[in-house]
């Protein structure tokens, strides 16, 4: 396992030699061919049960790919790292084929963990648009993200949180639900959250957390190098969008911007249907506000 | 009259080192707190907040935004402390970066940088400080914000309070600053807002407590809704509050 990402393991779980189910990492490389405009993964390391099988090519050089989970989720235990490297001048698009479960912990197994590591090298662009993660009954999950961006380097990466299994009336169930993200731009820090939910030892419904929404997503969307003013502008446009998307009692949208090179979207909502159609329609307007092109969805989510 | 010069190396009594705890943590120190009410004015005119609601979710408030700022305000605390050393500049300028990086929302962000600065200024007009001068001049020249419970902090550990008391005086005036808020957006009368900052006290007690083993690297701070309130709140179309 590469360096990195096993000291980022560390940090999270202190002994990871402990029992474990799986202890795995994906990395993922990809360069642009500067002749063709084309995005292609360069490189991969891959270790079960996270899998990528290939990248596709979409029709403006974005090279595609579907992350895997071939054992249908996370465990207990279960400690994954994922690298994601973007060369000069690379567009990718990551996404999930289907939402990330999170299982139970088992008695004596410790929490699962993901860390991810992204590097955006100059002028590339990521846009990370997963399912939603629905941690079960029981579960206990940290992840930890740290996104490293440089100049001119792009992110769109949002993150969807559901309260558990919805459709069998499991809300807030798990033990525990913690993510840390960082975002850094030249070095410098932009965005950062530390988001926990304990819904056994606290009340999430308090109106200091969620309040009467059951589901949470973050969306951050970078482009590094942009002045202040041009996120006003790109707030205030994207304002009016989230506004006329709110409708209060069922889902809340807000955009604010960054301290620098970006804007950060929340939402809340009651139920999951119309929060990734909201997340892509502000998808689809930042990116003509911020690049002059067109998002093009994956396939799955057409 | 010539602005007083701090000696060197010798702490102030403990009963001035009190009275000017109290005086800085005063609620109505005119550095502008009673113009913010970080996002409170939002939830409060979409009818998510009420007057009934208002222990319970300061609780949540301090437990959440609470144990961040009492995080900050300690690491600040700890850099004035090093008097006999070179005054930290860089850690200086990234728990500032770490904050600006954890409020998500414009309007709170910059409220927090605004009320830092005029405090830090405020006390800059009572002496000649070195480690604040310092402080003031580092962020200037990194372009960085100064945020208030870092300030406060800073503040404290320079003028030789102690650490556990300046803590407990920047969250009861970050409690009483909000409870004011709501008395301006809500039927809450003085003697119900009274009540409800006397019984928050052992909660300020207890996050105060539990801020002193954690960084801001581990601090949790999980407030979404009323994120999405400071989000929002330049959209209102009446505001009592900047933010």
């Amino acid at each position: 396992m590469a360096a990195t990402a096993k000291h980022a393991l560390q940090e999270i779980v202190p002994d990871i030699s402990e029992p474990s189910r799986v202890r795995a990492l994906l990395r993922l490389t990809f360069s642009r061919d500067s002749v063709s405009d084309k995005t292609f993964l360069a490189d991969s390391f891959q270790e079960a049960p996270l899998k990528v099988v290939r990248a596709f090519t979409l029709e403006d050089g974005t090279a595609l790919a579907h992350l895997h989970n071939v054992s249908g989720g996370l465990l207990g235990g279960d400690h994954l790292a994922m690298q994601v490297n973007l060369a000069s001048g690379a567009k990718v698009q990551l996404t999930t084929t289907g939402a990330t479960r999170i299982y139970r912990s088992r008695e004596g197994f410790s929490a699962t963990t993901q860390c991810n590591e992204v590097s955006i090298a100059e002028g590339a662009l990521l846009e990370y648009l997963p399912d939603a993660t629905i941690p079960f009954a029981g579960a206990r999950y940290l992840q930890r993200t740290s996104i490293n961006l440089a100049a001119g380097a792009g992110l769109f990466w949002w993150e969807i949180l559901a309260p558990g299994r919805e459709a069998r009336g499991e809300f807030f169930e798990y033990e525990e639900f913690a993510m840390n993200i960082s975002v850094s731009a030249l070095g410098r820090r932009i965005a950062a959250e530390n988001l926990c939910l304990r819904p056994r030892q606290e009340n999430v419904s308090s109106l200091a957390r969620l309040g009467p929404y059951r589901y949470a997503a973050t969306f951050y969307i970078c482009r590094v190098g942009l002045e202040a003013r041009e996120w006003r502008d790109a707030e205030d446009q994207l304002q009016e969008l989230t506004v006329s998307m709110t409708r209060r009692g069922e889902i809340l949208w807000g955009v604010s911007s960054l301290v620098a090179h970006g804007l950060v979207v929340r939402c809340l909502a009651r139920n999951g249907r119309e929060l990734l159609p909201g997340l892509q329609a502000i998808w689809r307007s930042a990116k003509r506000h911020l690049y002059d092109r067109e998002a093009i969805p994956p396939r799955k989510v057409n | 009259m010539k602005p007083e010069r701090e000696p060197v190396g010798v702490a102030p009594s403990q009963e001035l080192a009190h009275l000017r705890l109290l005086h800085l943590a005063d609620s109505t120190l005119p550095i502008g707190s009673l113009a913010h009410s970080f996002g409170l004015e939002t939830l409060v005119s979409a009818e998510i907040l009420h007057a009934g609601d208002l222990p319970e979710f300061l609780h949540g408030y301090l437990r959440e935004a609470g144990t961040l700022e009492a995080v900050a305000c300690r690491e600040a605390f700890r850099l004035a402390q090093a008097e006999h050393q070179e005054f930290g500049t860089m850690r200086w300028i990234q728990v500032n970066d770490c904050l600006s990086a954890l409020k998500p929302a414009r309007e709170s962000r910059m409220a927090s940088a605004t009320l830092g600065r005029n405090f830090l200024h405020a006390v800059l007009g009572l002496g000649d400080f070195r480690v604040l001068r310092e402080a003031r001049d580092a962020s200037l020249e990194f372009g960085g914000l100064i945020h208030q419970s870092a300030a406060f902090g800073l503040v404290s550990g320079s003028l030789g309070f102690e650490e556990t008391r300046a803590v407990l005086a920047y969250l009861h005036q970050m409690s009483a600053c909000l409870v004011s808020a709501c008395q301006r957006l809500m039927p809450l009368g003085q003697t119900e807002a009274t009540r409800i900052l006397w019984n928050l006290k052992p909660a300020i007690i207890e996050v105060a407590a539990d801020s002193a083993d954690l960084t801001l690297e581990t601090v949790r701070c999980t407030m979404p809704l009323l994120d999405w309130g400071a989000m929002e709140h330049p959209a209102l179309t009446t505001r009592l509050f900047i933010s």
